[in-house]
């Protein structure tokens, strides 16, 4: 592997990496908008100009490739600096004083650089600024907005409509200082991925209609987490002003999502602010939904699971149960000794996230049943399955637990809500106050995926592990705490309380997770060792 | 059918690329042989191919299209895989102003091209020849097209040779209006069907060319030189002209204030005082002001410099170039500020517009001259010009940028004085609103208030 | 597209290695079925016929200064004001296209007859001023000489 001399320090690379990538190998961050990892390089911007020795001109450090040894660059002599103040300078003297009114500001390439490479001063003539009549805030399609006076014409967007999304609506139109980018005419920007262009303009040229004017980024709160909108488990920055969401970034990782989300994912936390929360333990008395503490609430609910009514105890949960929740679950069905456990899912619309090995399609609607599945929750035998539990199911039951109060449309739906409440005895756990959770005798109110810790098996048999973004709302608390607690009243000797704690004692003792352990999974997640349980892949 | 161009030539010494100028009959296959066209390419497919390499790099034949690149070099960079596919691209896209001498040589000898353009391809082993000819010129490609129809149906070009065995394809390939498809690798992405962008460089089109394959791009009257390389044999060639770095004759392109336009072939190096002579002087009985030497990419050159000669080597030397050979003349009554200003206007107008330096700086320095040429331009704004145009220059991904840049630039450097007089002149005259008074963004500009 | 253009590029295919090669031909006869210019859906039926995306075919379309995306007249004039014609004369080629036709440049004329519009270098600059009319040249021009072209076309 060819060694590089980058500013007097040397880093051994891969034939063919070019200097931006090279130069990260020595902390050397390139200034550059138009190059991007997964695009194809065009060396536009000019911006990544770097002083090669032996080389007279300045060359483009995306195009620049290091192939053998003995390469010397550097990117800080006075010509370079001179080409980067020159960039700035050119790129600002059409682009718009729009900081002010521009979602961009705070993330935007165009700003830093300047600070770092570029003028104070101009040169040029305000009201000479070029202006795209009519196309200052253009929607492009139903996720993505154009103001093409900010475009600083780096086509990443028309590349990756053409390249990663494959479905080409963007066009790079007219030529040199009239080039715009926009879709063929009375056509949209409309594919599951639209809004990774968002994420790659560099400036604010291409805004979100959802984030669109919606808060200041350094207002947010950053936080690594991951999506719930189906099993494809991308990685995402959720990002949050006090616990109130705001967006979803994709957060990068090669062996899942790449740079990627799609649309639908984006939109997957509004759901937590449209729902009612459940803010407070209630149990029905005398007819009435009344507040309990959460001593009571947990007492009750030991008491009914040991209470031997008629009828069986029936477990429901749903595929956004975290892996050590569906072990608590199946850890207190285990121990009433029923098989009635199962794990609801809808089916997702396909999305197809591309990267590096193929990429990753989507099948079920939420993130974790095959987590939920491998930890126990799938039904043992003679237990009914999730269909027939939903069917007729619920009419044999004692008591019926559903661990998930926004299961699906279900517990929207009155047909099934009723279904469900032909059990003798209806637990619910979840955050939502959905028509099924005011159906219960017992509603236990827990953390959404934001406030709490858990792992998620997603559709590639990955286990990912996401971290607490914020604080829970009200009184609810981690389903894991409340699992635990009403676990320990039933088996005394159970010690496990918290996620990482119940995960160990997970792997310790099903195969599917021997051999790993929760402080040790890797940022990116970590292949599951042998996912051979009779769970459909 | 001949053109209807009307015949603006001169020769000094033996007319060889305009020896059938005029002479219609050399349109047709039999009538270029008659003319002793064609056996050059005999001689030719008799030879090793790497041969032929070898007598053009020994002529020190150079690029006629601008850049000046030895030409027998550019053919030995294809490397010599025999299983793959190559290609000649002829860049007939000939759009650098003040030039029009390929359009002279495809009008009138048609032929000429195509056996140059089989003789490279030989050499190299390309199998097909693509002739990109610039969408304006209409009758030029009518002209090749029957004149290709006529080699194939007499064995010229197709599946064998004049019965050599090898096979040759060759279609004229018509552009659609822009500059920037003179630029090689913008051409090949024009011929390959999309915008004319040029490409970052390496790869270099010899090893990664049309559609991912090794390719030669040649301009038209290098390739019209080589029949007559390897008839005549390059020493011959090499005789005519300066030293053996500039060799050959030479097609100068004469435009602006003289009495006779046209296209001219003499000995490369001729002086500018000579050719100006050939050209019957500046019109009108006026004294000359300036002049162009190279297309309007080149650095202009004074009265002063009017004995210089007019090759590749020297010009370089003298901070300007050869160029394309389209020698531009101004007359003492010419406004240099309305030459620097069309000058910007052109590059602006033709920037393709991906790399920042040349889509922002031509458009800004269309701009600042359009204040000046309204007179509502500051001096300092003048001034601005060629520091503006420095800043374009050795940053842009193709050459458009430095071309801009030396076009520009230097006028202002060299008629700053007369361009703010004149400037102060419009000022005086009253400053113009409306839609003349914007740059390329339609906007009208609002008058400067503080002093010219 | 219209079946003489499609037999035209079926023979062109044997020379090219990809359909995409066929854009700028296929614009080029394209355009001239649709009167000159090319609409919409000029555009979408080129795009069909190579399998191209149409924002691909229209940022090709726009790119280049042959291809109209407007309506022009029947007959098409560009008169080249670059700096050989500059220095000879062509801004009164460009006044006396504007009385004789009484419209602006890149305006038609309101019986379809003739637009015009200035245009970069033609290489036809030894016969300065000059113009192009539709596919033809025009050199060594003056007012009248214009004026006198114009008047015959119909």
């Amino acid at each position: 592997m060819p060694i590089v001399t980058i500013d007097d320090r040397q880093v051994e690379v891969d034939a063919g990496t070019n200097l931006i990538e090279a130069a990260l190998g020595v902390g050397v961050q390139i200034p550059h908008y138009c190059y991007h990892p997964r695009l194809t390089v065009v060396g536009q911007c000019r911006m990544c100009l770097v002083k090669v020795e032996g080389m007279p001109k300045l060359q483009a450090g995306c195009s620049t490739q290091v192939v053998k040894d003995g390469m010397v660059v550097r990117t800080d002599t006075p010509d370079v600096k001179e080409a980067q103040r020159a960039m700035m300078e050119f790129l600002l003297v059409n682009h718009p004083l729009d900081c002010p009114i521009c979602d961009q500001a705070g993330e935007c390439a165009l700003q830093d650089y300047s600070f770092k490479h570029g003028m104070a001063t101009s040169r040029a003539r305000f009201e000479d600024k070029r202006v795209y009549s009519g196309r200052e805030r253009i929607p492009l399609g139903p996720s993505v907005v154009l103001n093409m006076n900010r475009c600083i014409q780096c086509t990443r967007c028309v590349r990756f409509t053409a390249e990663v999304a494959g479905t080409g609506e963007l066009g790079f139109l007219q030529r040199g200082a009239r080039a715009e980018i926009g879709t063929f005419p009375g056509r949209e920007l409309d594919n599951d991925l639209s809004t990774c262009v968002v994420d790659i303009c560099p400036v604010g040229a291409l805004t979100s209609t959802r984030f669109r004017f919606a808060e200041r980024v350094w207002n947010l709160d950053k936080k690594p987490s991951l999506c719930t909108g189906c099993d494809n488990g991308c990685n995402v920055t959720l990002e949050h002003r006090r616990g109130d969401i705001k967006r979803y970034k994709p957060r990068y990782n090669p062996d899942v999502n790449d740079y990627w989300m799609c649309d639908y994912g984006r939109s997957t936390f509004e759901r937590y602010a449209e729902l009612p929360r459940m803010l407070v333990p209630r149990q029905i008395k005398e007819g009435q939904r009344v507040p309990v503490s959460w001593d009571e609430a947990v007492d009750s609910f030991h008491h009914r699971l040991r209470g031997r009514t008629e009828g069986a105890t029936m477990f429901l949960g749903s595929g956004f149960l975290t892996t050590e929740e569906a072990y608590l679950l199946a850890k207190i069905a285990d121990h009433l000794g029923t098989p009635h456990r199962a794990v609801w899912v809808g089916e997702s619309k396909p999305f197809h996230i591309p990267n590096t090995h193929g990429g990753i399609t989507a099948r079920d609607a939420a993130p974790n049943r095959r987590g939920a599945e491998l930890a126990g929750m799938a039904p043992r035998e003679g237990g009914l399955d999730a269909a027939r539990l939903l069917a007729n199911g619920a009419g044999d039951a004692g008591v019926l637990v559903v661990a998930d109060s926004d299961f699906g449309p279900g517990a929207h739906d009155p047909e099934t809500v009723a279904r469900l409440r032909r059990a003798r005895v209806l637990v619910v756990l979840g955050w939502a106050d959905t028509p099924l959770a005011q159906a219960a005798d017992l509603t236990l109110p827990v953390a959404t995926h934001a406030e709490k810790e858990g792992t998620f098996v997603n559709g590639q048999q990955r286990l990912q592990r996401f971290r607490r973004a914020f604080p829970s709302t009200g009184e609810a608390l981690p389903l894991v705490e409340v699992l635990a607690t009403v676990l320990k009243k039933l088996d005394p000797s159970w010690q496990p309380a918290t996620a990482g704690e119940v995960f160990d004692h997970m792997a310790a003792s099903v195969p599917a997770f021997h051999g790993l352990t929760w402080k040790h999974v890797p940022p990116t997640g970590v292949p599951m060792p042998e996912a051979r349980a009779a769970v459909v892949g | 059918m001949a053109t209807t161009s009307p015949i603006k030539i001169g020769v000094v010494g033996e007319a060889v690329l305009l020896r059938n100028v005029g002479k219609p009959e050399a349109l047709t296959v039999d009538g270029y042989r008659q003319r002793g066209g064609y056996k050059a390419l005999e001689k030719a497919l008799a030879m090793d191919p790497a041969a032929i390499t070898e007598t053009v790099k020994a002529s020190g034949l150079r690029g006629r299209g601008g850049a000046g690149f030895p030409t027998g070099m550019k053919w030995s960079f294809v490397p010599k895989d025999p299983g793959k596919q190559k290609y000649l691209v002829v860049n007939a896209d000939e759009s650098e102003p003040g030039t029009f001498k390929d359009r002279v040589l495809m009008e009138h000898d048609p032929h000429q091209l195509i056996e140059g353009s089989a003789m490279c391809c030989r050499a190299v082993g390309a199998s097909v020849c693509y002739i990109y000819i610039r969408g304006e010129y209409v009758e030029a490609g009518d002209i090749l097209e029957r004149a290709i129809a006529d080699a194939y149906a007499k064995g010229v070009l197709g599946k064998d040779v004049l019965g050599s065995g090898f096979q040759l394809d060759m279609v004229v390939h018509r552009g659609a209006g822009a500059y920037i498809c003179g630029e090689e690798t913008g051409l090949l992405e024009s011929l390959e069907g999309k915008r004319g962008q040029p490409r970052v460089k390496p790869p270099f089109p010899a090893v990664v060319g049309a559609f991912g394959m090794p390719t030669v791009i040649n301009n038209v009257e290098t390739l019209c030189c080589v029949p007559h390389i390897l008839e005549r044999g390059p020493e011959w060639f090499k005789a005519i002209g300066t030293d053996e770095r500039n060799t050959g004759p030479k097609l100068y392109a004469v435009s602006g204030h003289v009495e006779k336009p046209g296209t001219y072939e003499v000995p490369i190096g001729i002086t500018f005082h000579e050719l100006l002579d050939l050209c019957g002087g500046v019109w009108k009985g006026r004294a000359l002001k300036a002049f162009i030497p190279g297309g309007a990419s080149a650095p202009v050159l004074l009265e002063k410099d009017r004995h210089i000669k007019l090759d590749f080597d020297t010009l370089a030397k003298a901070g300007t170039m050869l160029g394309s050979a389209a020698v531009m003349v101004m007359d003492e009554t010419a406004s240099m500020l309305q030459v620097a200003k069309r000058s910007a206007k052109f590059f602006n107008h033709e920037s393709c517009g991906q790399c920042t330096p040349c889509r922002e700086g031509t458009n800004w320095l269309e701009v600042l001259l359009t204040h000046a040429s309204h007179g509502e331009a500051t001096v300092q704004e003048v001034d601005l010009v060629p520091i503006v145009a420095k800043q374009i220059g050795g940053n842009s991904l193709c050459a458009l940028g430095d071309a801009a840049a030396m076009g520009v630039g230097p006028i202002l450097e060299k008629f700053r004085d007369e361009i703010v007089a004149e400037m102060k002149e419009a000022a005086a005259r009253g400053p113009v609103h409306g839609p003349a008074a914007h740059g390329v963004a339609g906007r009208p500009t609002l008058p400067v208030l503080h002093g010219v | 597209m219209p079946a003489a253009a499609r037999v035209k590029l079926d023979e062109l295919r044997k020379l090219y290695p990809t359909e995409r090669a066929l854009l700028l031909p296929a614009l080029h006869l394209a355009q001239k079925h649709w009167g000159g210019w090319l609409p919409e859906e000029a555009i979408l039926a080129v795009a069909a016929e190579l399998g191209l995306p149409p924002a691909e075919v229209y940022g090709v379309v726009t790119f280049y200064d042959l291809y109209h995306e407007k309506p022009v007249g029947r007959h098409r004039i560009r008169v080249c004001t670059n700096v050989p014609c500059m220095l000879r004369g062509s801004a009164e080629l460009m006044t006396a296209l504007g009385e004789a036709l009484g419209v602006e440049e890149n305006e038609v004329t309101p019986d379809d007859r003739c637009s015009y519009t200035h245009f970069e270098c033609l290489g036809a600059c030894e016969q300065a001023p000059m113009m192009m009319v539709d596919d033809t040249y025009h050199g060594d021009l003056d007012a009248e000489k214009v004026k006198a072209i114009v008047a015959g076309l119909e």
